[in-house]
């Protein structure tokens, strides 16, 4: 109790100079440690390798022995058939049918949205729409493909007297359910970045809300908006349960073009449905992962396209 | 308008200047006090050489040649942005944070050129304890933010651990408010306790140099009078530094004072010298409240 | 006029921009709203004495005694509907009245033998017996009255013929009495209708009572109890009292639906009282009650998912999750801390970067294809491990597939906490790497957490990836890692499209549906209320 005041302790003081046995210790533990950090890091680029190795490695065999061509760009796709055909072009035009028929529901709302949110609400009220599209986002896609035929899908038939429920507008319209939380948070990002700067400079020139918005700031937020789309895409193209379990799975494509009531068959459904009762090492395994290829490249595509646009997004609000 | 408030501002700052030099002649009687009784040796603890610190291509501080003598108070006193905070937080290099830095020129602590390549930078940090602008407690209790220093250096010993605790807390004079409830909280303590206690946490690693950078900046004007003391107080055992932008602490609570601008060192010298009688004319200016 | 124009192209717009997040929330709740209801009706219900008979017989619960006694209650409602069935039965049915007739023929042929009578009174009795049997079968099969009356007429004349007093031929008697009095009113035309009708009422009954106490146990679990629920009750009520016909009703037009009283159809008949009587003792038969069935979260489902709950699907999922967890945490917070803490602006890092948002952006079911390739037929066989879909393979296939997620979100967290901590442990002579692991990752954690509740959230409800690589919507519980388990997103397929069985069960359907449901979005909102209270903290210091 006594001995209690603080002084510096200037006696035990260990010097400044590293040993040479620390200097050693320290050189290995600052550079091992950085390296095997690193390496653990490096995982995710391995496992991106291991992802393109795998999925291709499968589909070599089938590739080898099938005409590429004749793969994207026949139609008749009958893998099972004594001579089978292995024309993708349907399921190709399947997914991306269902995917823009979802982005020409999603895209003018989901924008209409990220407008409301950034420039007609203020923020408290935006506080109690943001739950909405939190939740939208994170309900399960299989809970989705749910209401879709169960409850979409008789609600069609009986109501709009589809022949079938099950068709290319059930999936798109969960879709672009699916997709607009996506566009909307990445679209209201762009769009409240453009700062009040821009806006009061048109406000101040006598221009209403509505030509501000649409002169100025869609212009100016362009990328992040072009961003926000690909983004929406890119989680509608890649949809699985929704697709198989609301699109019908008829292999065709759709004729008259804009008839949405017809059933089609997706890239993504395919996989699904057919891999389980196919034998690993056959044609048909093979024809799966090529498919597989396909929405890997088309995807990797989408995202470099997407990076693009969020980097100029980014470098264009750092210069206002 | 231009001209009008010129001659507002000139009475004001008449009234400044007087207030300085009253609150100076005060100080010094203190420290003719304290002198007898604080060990008085000349050679320097603290001493750079052309020291010149850069981020990227831009100079923070550029060539500053100072010393700074132990068991005294120096002030660095200057305009924002004059290199005066990026100096200080060169002693104890913990500027190595900020990426794509380097510096120029030499920096001894205890004859120790610091920014030697086998400089054991653990040891280095432990002498020269900090403490900083905001009060930055770690979200953790109040024991176990003091004795993290303490177990740093290996001290496991929960009664050895608890004494420097108490010694630390009463030192910064900390312990009579909060030793019944050490297991609160940190962040749960007002501002100038968190500054105290963050003083308490720099003084339990025991160091000889404690580096403050502007520490009663984001204080009410009490607590700014007690950590005041606790300097005052604490001089007589370290070395203390301090950055500061208001001019009356330096004057109240410094032996000796160096006026940064532009990241150059301008003038170093006693605090009476600084504040009576400036050598040049941008240190007068700047005293006199001209400009800054 | 051009002022006016803008004004109202302004008005619209803003209009129009609030229309498309009134039409995002109704949509939400469109979609919600009906299928928690119908998901809680899993739950919460009013059930019958069928479903506690059938939760004492599976799963040992409630009290044996107080549920005899309240059997014994039911009882003797149940047997007045048999004996209407019955006693209307007897006269319709005529196959099973020619099959009587040849059974007590057979009978008796089998006791003429023993009686001790020579070969020729055997041959004599025997070709009576023939005879009768013959002109009941005529009288049976007939539509006309005149017709039956001489044949039975015919076969009660030898009623008091002494060498069937006291045999079992006198049964021939009896059935024909019996027949005589059922014919009297009855409309023998439409017997053909009835005997239909009468078949769908009677299965409507077993749905309804489950089979009759004297009936051996259906083989089928599904089969052995009645109505478990009201709701379910309500229903067959519905199809007993009225049946449904195609009838069309202009020539050339499709046929249309009606509904006709099953009452009017048998008006007159002995069957009539029947439907009045079911309707006002349903309540006293079936004794329904509201329940709280917790244990749906629990219990087993049995076949199919007829009877029982959702307890395999979850445990699998929390197991898949849980495990996929311990996966990809240390990996994503090392990758995290690596890049806020030591990565300078390189090449590698940027070529890290793009491949974690690369692998954000494939599609789940190319993660399912990379499971299988990878995990399945190559990494888990090398270490010695069965070639076959697994959870331990899901697992890690859904751990990759998270691990953006995992990174981004430790990432954001790791940066948010204040420089001015790691000053101060530096400071303070603490080396960087301890300072990361007592100063910068204990703040950070809770920010982590939400990366992982997330991420938990992501896994639990995707399908895709676990499709080929260890889900299965049927099968015994999982011994050990090396087996497949049922999961409640790969099980809300199933119910969805693939099992007929739960068509005839919607309450289980949207209740294992709204189990996974709440189950993330309850994960959410404590990520959400997590984070907003770690930005407070972080904010307020």
């Amino acid at each position: 109790m006594q001995n209690l005041e603080l002084k510096p302790a200037v006696d035990k003081y260990q010097p400044l100079v590293l040993t040479p046995l620390e200097d050693i210790r320290g050189f290995l533990f600052h550079h091992l440690g950085r390296f095997l950090l690193f390496l653990i890091t490096f995982s995710s680029v391995l496992l991106m390798l291991l992802i393109f190795f795998f999925v291709i490695r499968e589909a070599i065999p089938f590739l080898m022995k099938f005409n590429l061509t004749e793969f994207l760009t026949t139609k008749s796709w009958y893998p099972e058939a004594s001579t089978p055909k292995f024309g993708a072009l349907s399921l190709i035009v399947g997914s991306l049918y269902v995917t823009i028929a979802a982005l020409v529901f999603a895209v003018p709302t989901g924008i209409l949205a990220a407008i409301f949110l950034s420039d007609i609400v203020s923020l408290k009220i935006g506080d109690f729409i943001k739950p909405v599209i939190e939740i939208l986002a994170a309900i399960p896609s299989v809970a989705y493909g749910f209401f879709a035929v169960l409850v979409l899908a008789p609600w069609m038939q009986n109501k709009l007297g589809f022949t079938t429920g099950t068709n290319a507008l059930n999936a798109s319209i969960i879709l672009s359910i699916m997709a607009l939380p996506t566009i909307i948070s990445v679209a209201e990002d762009s769009i409240s970045t453009i700062g009040r700067e821009l806006r009061e400079a048109s406000y101040a020139l006598g221009a209403t809300r509505f030509e501000t918005i649409f002169k100025v700031v869609i212009p100016a937020a362009h990328s992040g908006i072009i961003a926000a789309i690909v983004l929406g895409m890119m989680r509608a193209i890649g949809e699985t349960m929704v697709v198989w379990m609301a699109s019908g799975n008829a292999n065709q494509i759709p004729s008259p073009w804009w008839d949405l009531s017809q059933s089609v068959r997706t890239m993504t459904a395919t996989i699904a449905g057919d891999m389980g009762e196919t034998p690993k090492d056959s044609l048909h395994y093979g024809a799966l992962f090529a498919i597989g290829v396909v929405l890997l490249v088309m995807t990797f595509l989408l995202n470099i396209i997407s990076e693009y646009f969020l980097a100029s997004a980014k470098r264009k609000s750092g210069k206002s | 308008m231009q001209k009008g408030n010129d001659n507002m501002l000139i009475p004001s700052l008449e009234t400044d200047t007087q207030e300085i030099e009253s609150v100076v002649s005060l100080s010094q009687k203190n420290n003719v006090a304290t002198k007898k009784k604080a060990p008085n040796c000349e050679c320097a603890i603290v001493k750079s050489e052309n020291f010149s610190f850069y981020y990227g291509s831009k100079a923070g501080v550029k060539d500053i040649s100072m010393e700074i003598y132990p068991c005294s108070v120096t002030a660095i006193i200057g305009p924002s942005g004059c290199g005066k905070s990026t100096f200080l937080r060169s002693i104890n290099r913990i500027n190595d944070l900020i990426p794509h830095t380097h510096i120029d020129g030499k920096l001894f602590v205890n004859g120790h050129n610091v920014y030697d390549k086998n400089t054991n930078l653990v040891n280095l940090r432990q002498q020269v304890g900090m403490v900083f602008q905001k009060p930055n407690p770690f979200p953790k209790n109040i024991f176990d933010n003091v004795a993290y220093g303490p177990r740093l250096q290996g001290v496991k010993n929960r009664s050895s651990l608890q004494q420097v605790v108490e010694s630390s807390l009463k030192a910064a004079a900390l312990w009579d408010e909060v030793k019944d409830d050490l297991k609160k909280s940190a962040l749960a303590l007002s501002g100038g306790q968190q500054q105290r206690l963050c003083i308490a946490r720099a003084l339990a690693t025991r160091p000889n140099i404690i580096l403050m950078d502007e520490p009663c900046s984001a204080l009410d004007p009490i607590a700014t009078g007690k950590i005041e003391d606790l300097i005052d107080k604490l001089q007589n055992d370290y070395t203390i530094v301090i950055v500061t932008h208001n001019m009356q602490q330096a004057a109240r609570v410094s032996k000796r004072t160096a006026f940064f601008c532009l990241g150059e060192l301008i003038e170093y010298d006693s605090t009476v010298k600084i504040f009576r009688n400036p050598g040049k004319k941008q240190t007068e200016d700047y005293v006199t409240g001209r400009f800054g | 006029m051009r002022h006016i124009i803008r004004r109202i192209t302004d008005k619209a717009f803003t209009i129009l921009t609030g229309t498309s997040v009134v039409l995002l929330t109704s949509v939400l709740l469109i979609i919600l709203g009906p299928m928690v209801w119908r998901g809680a009706k899993a739950v919460i219900f009013k059930d019958t004495i069928e479903f506690r008979k059938m939760q004492l017989d599976l799963y040992n619960r409630g009290n044996s005694e107080a549920l005899k006694i309240e059997t014994s209650e039911t009882e003797s409602f149940r047997r007045t509907v048999y004996k209407i069935v019955d006693d209307f039965k007897h006269g319709i049915d005529t196959e099973e009245l020619i099959d009587k007739s040849k059974q007590i023929y057979r009978q008796f042929g089998k006791e003429l033998r023993y009686r001790g009578i020579t070969g020729k009174q055997y041959q004599k009795i025997r070709s009576l017996a023939r005879d009768l049997r013959g002109r009941l079968q005529a009288a049976f099969e007939s539509n006309d009255k005149k017709i039956i009356k001489e044949n039975i007429d015919y076969v009660l004349q030898y009623r008091k013929n002494k060498y069937f007093v006291d045999t079992t031929a006198a049964e021939f008697f009896t059935l024909a009495e019996d027949f005589y009095k059922t014919i009297e009113n009855i409309d023998l035309n439409k017997r053909q209708e009835y005997t239909a009708s009468l078949q769908q009422i009677e299965e409507v009954i077993f749905q309804l009572l489950g089979p009759r106490p004297d009936e051996p146990l259906p083989a089928l679990t599904m089969e052995r109890y009645g109505a478990t629920r009201w709701d379910l009750a309500q229903k067959l009520l519905d199809n007993l009292l009225w049946s449904q016909q195609w009838i069309q009703q202009e020539a050339g037009q499709p046929l249309t639906k009606i509904r006709v009283s099953r009452a009017e159809q048998f008006a007159g008949t002995k069957l009539e009282p029947l439907f009045g009587y079911v309707e006002n003792n349903l309540a006293k038969m079936l004794k329904p009650e509201y329940t709280f069935y917790w244990q749906y979260f629990i219990d087993d489902s049995t076949p199919g998912h007829y009877f029982g709950g959702v307890g395999p699907e979850i445990l699998g999922t929390l197991l898949l999750t849980l495990l996929a967890m311990l996966f990809v945490f240390p990996l994503g917070v090392i990758s995290a801390a690596y890049l806020v803490e030591c990565a300078s602006d390189n090449i590698a890092v940027r070529i890290i970067r793009m491949c974690i948002n690369t692998l954000a952006g494939v599609p789940s079911i190319v993660f399912g294809l990379f499971g299988l390739a990878f995990f399945v037929l190559f990494f888990i066989p090398l270490f010695g491990g069965p070639s076959k879909p697994c959870i331990l393979a899901a697992s890690m296939t859904l751990a990759v597939l998270t691990l953006p997620v995992m990174i981004r979100a430790s990432e954001e967290a790791i940066r948010s906490v204040p420089q001015t901590y790691k000053e101060a442990s530096l400071g303070l002579g603490a080396s960087r790497f301890r300072t990361f692991v007592k100063v910068t990752l204990p703040a950070a954690l809770p920010g982590i957490l939400t990366g992982v509740i997330l991420s938990i959230s992501r896994v639990a409800g995707e399908t895709a990836p676990i499709l080929f690589t260890g889900a299965v919507a049927l099968g015994p519980l999982p011994k050990s890692l090396f087996d497949p388990t049922r999961t409640l997103s790969y099980g809300s397929y199933d119910i969805a499209v693939g099992d007929r069985l739960a068509m005839m069960v919607p309450h289980n359907q949207y209740g294992m549906v709204v189990t996974l449901v709440l189950l993330i979005l309850s994960l959410n909102a404590i990520a959400i209320v997590l984070r907003a209270r770690v930005f407070r903290r972080l904010r307020g210091e």
